[in-house]
């Protein structure tokens, strides 16, 4: 298992396109990833319950990765959260 | 699906069995009566295979699971937890949902007909108008002016089989164009018009049955019926078709097959079936209007609308020049206005009666249309669809065309009924006025006494039981003019559709978020595809998730990046995790406002969870209003 935080800078938070991109993303890999914020927590494939997080700008959310490839997955999700949000 | 781990993983997910207090399941949903909802762990539940969402409400835990598969699931869910099945209700509910054949008939046959209604209000009033003129001043008859008037106001009647196959076409989801083929078919001009017919036209044999059957080239001008049949079969061949025939040939060989075979179904059995029922109806009529003392004419005033229906009173024109010729007295036409002006009335008491706008709309022009004499507008537009208002009229043209019969009322010519039959029935005034009279009494007094609006649809099973909408919130387009097929997506926006590949924005033409179909829209309205409950509304409003009763996820997102206006020129009108009916308001914007922002408000209306259809496409081109079909779906 694969834990890690991620403070959201883009001024938006995570909205449709971001949400739909990291879900698909998250499709890719056989781990499960989930995100937690403020004891609330979603699998990022499930797009609708992940918009639903209402994550903002400056929120801080944990992600926990869990599955075979749990290395890269963690480390392809961490790459998309610093370049798109 | 393995339903049974599927539901041996939700009991753990709830505590085990001892947690539940009961079990039912909805349309979608299980919906589950927790002893102790501390025990639930829901992101358990969440993670089960086949769950798509999991909440809590009106003191149950709903678990989302889908349609076709929910009950599979509380099958084995209620086996391993060992509870009764909770919901006697649920199954009447659905057992009542399941109307009965003949109903159903009618209320296709009613949407059918509604979308064309004012192209026949309009030709059919001018064609009763310029009918009464032509009689009251005989010389205006050979005026340019009247012949041009005179081919504008028989032309949608002369074409009607074109109007309802598209219309057809449409309410059974096939291709509109192919439908108006079949309808373009059976009034071909190289077949003999079914008007002249009537009048004695001859015939040839097309085709025969092993010389045992001949079919003659009898145009089906004026008919409805044989139309609708034959577009419902043209829609089935063609819809299994595309289903079968491999992709590369789809293109031309399922349009070419679907014409074929209902073309020739068409013109050798469903339209001879016609003809002959046809010519049984009218040596039926025949012998009813030589039953003396008027009661041949009660019983003939009274059926002569569901023969309307049936689209069979087209030969009643040989029985009226057969009049004529043998003593010019044409008793037949105040048995026809007893019966067409009775279901305007009828029709027009539905119009008083009703607090509905869209139906007073619709009945007042149809009923002063049937007063002139075409009644296709009042009978299949109103009265047909509630029923009683067709039995009020029938009941009605029964008492006028008893009153005709006994006073001898006659026409000297033929062709009109109505207001303008004043005209041919000089000779006997006060008799066609008084069955004018009883027959529209009879018939408004009837029909606004039985006539009664239909209740709100009651909630589906589905939810009945979470927050009601908020009242507010309009609801467009009432939801029971239309026949709604679950495997669709009704558009909740108007403007143009267009495909998603086109949609300027690289997220979602690479239909990252999911598959569906966009709007440009022209007005800024979006509003409920179908029953269901918002899922996630965002805090700027310009995007919107539904989880609707019938399975489906749903995302509108309103504009291009239009998150960056932060709710400015958004307005929503319910609230998140609100239920919501088909055609409610959900989120109004201003257009204009995001425009003159620089962002594009083309709308991206997306099924979120496409891993549970076959196949999503989009089927609407150029214009669609408020619930029209968008996108088309295949499990």
């Amino acid at each position: 298992m694969k834990t890690f935080s991620y403070t959201i800078k883009d001024a938006v938070g995570i909205h449709a396109r971001p949400a739909g991109l990291l879900a698909k993303l998250a499709k890719t890999f056989s781990s499960t990833v989930t995100l937690e914020k403020d004891g609330k927590s979603v699998n990022v494939t499930k797009l609708m319950m992940l918009m639903g997080m209402g994550i903002k700008c400056g929120d801080t959310v944990n992600f926990t990765v869990e599955g075979e490839d749990e290395e890269a997955a963690a480390k392809a999700v961490e790459d998309f959260m610093a370049a798109n949000l | 699906m393995d339903y049974k781990k599927c539901a041996s993983e939700i009991l753990t997910g709830i505590g085990g069995k001892d947690n539940l207090a009961s079990a039912a399941h909805c349309a979608t949903r299980l919906r589950l009566v927790i002893a102790d909802n501390s025990k639930v762990k829901k992101t358990l539940i969440e993670g089960v295979d086949g769950v798509k969402g999991v909440f809590e409400a009106a003191g149950q835990l709903q678990i989302i699971i889908g349609t076709g598969t929910v009950n599979k699931v509380y099958d084995e869910f209620i086996a391993l937890a060992g509870v009764e099945a909770a919901s006697k209700e649920d199954v009447k509910a659905a057992a009542a949902a399941q109307a009965p054949l003949y109903k159903r008939a009618i209320k296709t046959f009613g949407d059918v007909f509604v979308p064309i209604i004012p192209a026949i209000v309009a030709t059919g009033l001018l064609n009763g108008l310029l009918g009464g003129l032509s009689k009251a001043f005989p010389d205006m008859a050979g005026s340019y002016l009247f012949t041009l008037l005179d081919m504008f106001s028989n032309t949608a009647l002369v074409f009607l089989p074109i109007l309802i196959a598209v219309s057809a076409a449409k309410i059974f989801g096939g291709n509109i164009y192919l439908g108006g083929v079949i309808g373009m078919i059976m009034i071909h001009p190289n077949l003999v018009n079914a008007w002249s017919v009537g009048s004695g036209a001859e015939t040839e044999t097309l085709w025969s049955w092993f010389g045992l059957w001949n079919i003659q080239n009898t145009g089906y001008q004026g008919h409805v019926i044989p139309v609708v049949i034959a577009v419902l079969i043209m829609c089935t061949i063609e819809k299994k078709l595309h289903k079968i025939v491999p992709e590369t040939f789809d293109l031309f060989v399922t349009p070419l097959l679907s014409v074929l075979i209902t073309g020739f179904l068409t013109l050798t059995l469903i339209g001879p079936v016609f003809s002959q029922l046809e010519s049984w109806v009218l040596s039926f009529a025949k012998m009813l209007i030589a039953v003396p003392f008027g009661i041949g004419a009660f019983i003939m005033g009274g059926v002569y609308a569901p023969t309307v229906v049936a689209g069979v009173h087209h030969m009643y024109n040989a029985i009226e020049l057969a009049m004529l010729a043998d003593n010019g007295m044409n008793t037949w036409m105040p048995i026809a206005t007893a019966a067409n002006v009775a279901q305007g009335a009828a029709a027009l008491a539905v119009a008083f009666k009703t607090r509905n706008h869209k139906i007073k709309n619709m009945a007042l022009p149809a009923s002063l249309s049937a007063f002139m004499g075409i009644t296709e507008p009042a009978i299949f537009g109103v009265n047909v669809r509630y029923g009683k208002p067709l039995i009020a009229g029938m009941a009605g043209g029964a008492c006028g065309a008893a009153v005709a019969s006994l006073m001898h009322v006659y026409a000297t010519s033929n062709g009109v009924t109505g207001i303008f039959g004043f005209l041919i029935t000089t000779e006997s005034f006060v008799g066609y006025l008084l069955t004018f009279a009883v027959a529209a009494a009879v018939a408004f007094v009837l029909s606004y006494i039985m006539y009664k609006d239909a209740e709100p649809a009651a909630a589906v099973s589905g939810g009945s039981t979470a927050a009601s909408p908020a009242p507010e919130a309009p609801v467009v387009a009432a939801a029971d003019d239309k026949t709604y097929d679950d495997n669709c997506v009704y558009s909740p926006l108007k403007g143009k559709a267009i495909a998603m590949t086109e949609v300027p924005d690289d997220t979602f033409a690479a239909e990252v978020l999911g598959l569906g179909a966009a709007v440009e829209p022209s007005e800024g309205k979006v509003v409920a595809p179908a029953d269901g409950e918002v899922s996630t509304l965002f805090e700027t409003k310009h995007a919107i998730g539904l989880t609707l009763d019938n399975g489906m996820e749903m995302l509108i997102h309103i504009g291009i990046n239009t998150v960056e206006l932060g709710g400015e020129g958004f307005t929503a009108h319910i609230e998140d995790g609100a239920r919501f009916k088909r055609g409610q308001t959900l989120i109004t914007f201003d257009t204009e406002l995001i425009k003159s922002k620089g962002y594009n408000t083309t709308t991206p209306v997306i099924i979120t969870n496409p891993d549970d259809y076959a196949e999503v496409k989009k089927a609407a081109d150029g214009n669609v209003d408020f619930l029209d079909k968008l996108i088309e779906t295949k499990k």
